[in-house]
């Protein structure tokens, strides 16, 4: 397989600019993002703090990111990466049903996750699960709940619901639910996850119910989540001045790592980045 | 190398052994074990002196009942018989072997 000497994870100014000064020192690079860049940028009505273009949009900047990249030949890969395993000397990063490999990862991916609901870390692994077509079969015969934050969710609740004795769908989002007819949909707004060393139940604003397991399925992962062994700081990634984090070879920038969550603050940890994982790539020749 | 335990053979290669034992808890359905098993075989090449065993949590329902295996990959550590630390899910390498040194 082809082995990346950098894969960017995110196309917002941090993952832009780590990947034109990637280029900038030849390095062989995949950036993985969106046709839209960030979702943020284009919403973005009037910005005046960006050095260099005064009085321009979001949506103004955005091209002229665009145009930015293009001259350099920077690619985007349009798709979502689900998680990212550090196996010693590269990552591996999981794409659905692909696989790539690099030998540094910059993780580039903004603040948008949902805060975890209360007892769903304590309880992670040992009840709360992220992906139930991984874990289903070991709550056959048994009580589940999945919460739902979008419409992919309900294909793995009726996964599930094949294996559990009775499952519980808890949508986050309004829509028609495609369940088979033996879920029980829950309308209510989770509160609190509780159990003794396991979980037990799901509380939640005017009903409880006994579960066994609880699957929590979102639309963003945290980045705890996205690269197993990540250490987080007050829902931060943490990294040191040169945007290097706990993992050998992993290195972050941009609102992921914290406050205050601005494009040119971005822009200057997304080069740092890059220096960072050129230099690592240079030392371990 | 890694040995692979079943039900049968649980007590006599883990429960009674002295020592660190470290079983990955694994199925073949399962995405982050397969990534988890090559980072297991290469620490079980470099640490000496501790066992390594795996248990197919499909194949051997009781074992994986006892010690109630709610997510996988799981890595357990015992040490002369008793379970002294968990790991639940994939975890880079460099964690997984700071956790087994710890207790040699």
């Amino acid at each position: 397989m082809k082995r990346y000497d950098i894969a960017i994870i995110g196309s917002g100014p941090a993952g832009l600019s780590a990947a034109i000064n990637s280029k900038i020192r030849n390095k062989d690079i995949i950036v993985f993002g969106y046709k839209d860049f960030s979702s943020k940028l284009v919403k973005a009505p009037k910005i005046n703090n960006y050095l260099g273009f005064h009085d321009i949009s979001g949506i103004e900047l955005k091209e002229k990111f665009e145009e930015h990249i293009n001259a350099m030949n920077v690619e985007l890969t349009y798709e979502r990466v689900n998680n990212i395993y550090a196996m010693g000397d590269y990552f591996s990063i999981m794409v659905n049903e692909t696989m790539y490999e690099a030998k540094a990862v910059i993780i580039t991916t903004g603040i948008e996750y949902t805060k975890p609901l209360k007892g769903e870390e304590e309880f992670l692994g040992r009840g709360v699960g992220y992906c139930a077509t991984c874990d289903a079969p070991l709550y056959r015969d048994k009580v589940v709940t999945v919460i739902g934050y979008n419409k992919e969710a309900e294909e793995e609740a009726n996964y599930v619901s094949e294996l559990a004795s009775k499952l519980y769908y808890v949508p986050m989002y309004k829509d028609h639910y495609d369940l088979r007819e033996n879920i029980e949909v829950v309308n209510e707004k989770p509160v609190d996850i509780v159990g003794d060393d396991r979980v037990q139940k799901l509380i939640m604003t005017s009903r409880e119910i006994e579960t066994q397991g609880v699957f929590v399925l979102k639309d963003s992962i945290s980045p705890a989540q996205l690269v197993p062994g990540l250490l987080m700081e007050d829902g931060h990634i943490k990294v040191d001045r040169t945007m290097k984090t706990n993992i050998e070879g992993c290195f972050a920038a941009g609102d992921c790592i914290g406050k205050p969550y601005q494009y040119i603050k971005a822009a200057g940890e997304g080069l740092i980045a890059a220096l960072s994982a050129v230099s690592y790539l240079d030392s371990k020749k | 190398m890694i040995k692979e335990i079943m039900d049968s053979s649980f007590l006599e290669e883990v429960e009674k052994q002295e020592g660190v034992v470290v079983v990955d808890f694994w199925a073949a359905w399962c995405g982050p074990c397969k990534m988890l098993a090559p980072v297991v075989e290469e620490l079980s090449n470099e640490i000496p002196g501790v066992k390594f065993g795996k248990v197919n949590v499909d194949n051997n329902p009781q074992i994986s009942q006892n010690f109630r295996i709610a997510s996988i990959p799981t890595i357990m550590v015992f040490k002369d018989g008793n379970v002294i630390d968990t790991m639940v899910g994939f975890r880079p390498k460099s964690e997984l072997e700071n956790m087994i040194k710890k207790h040699i």
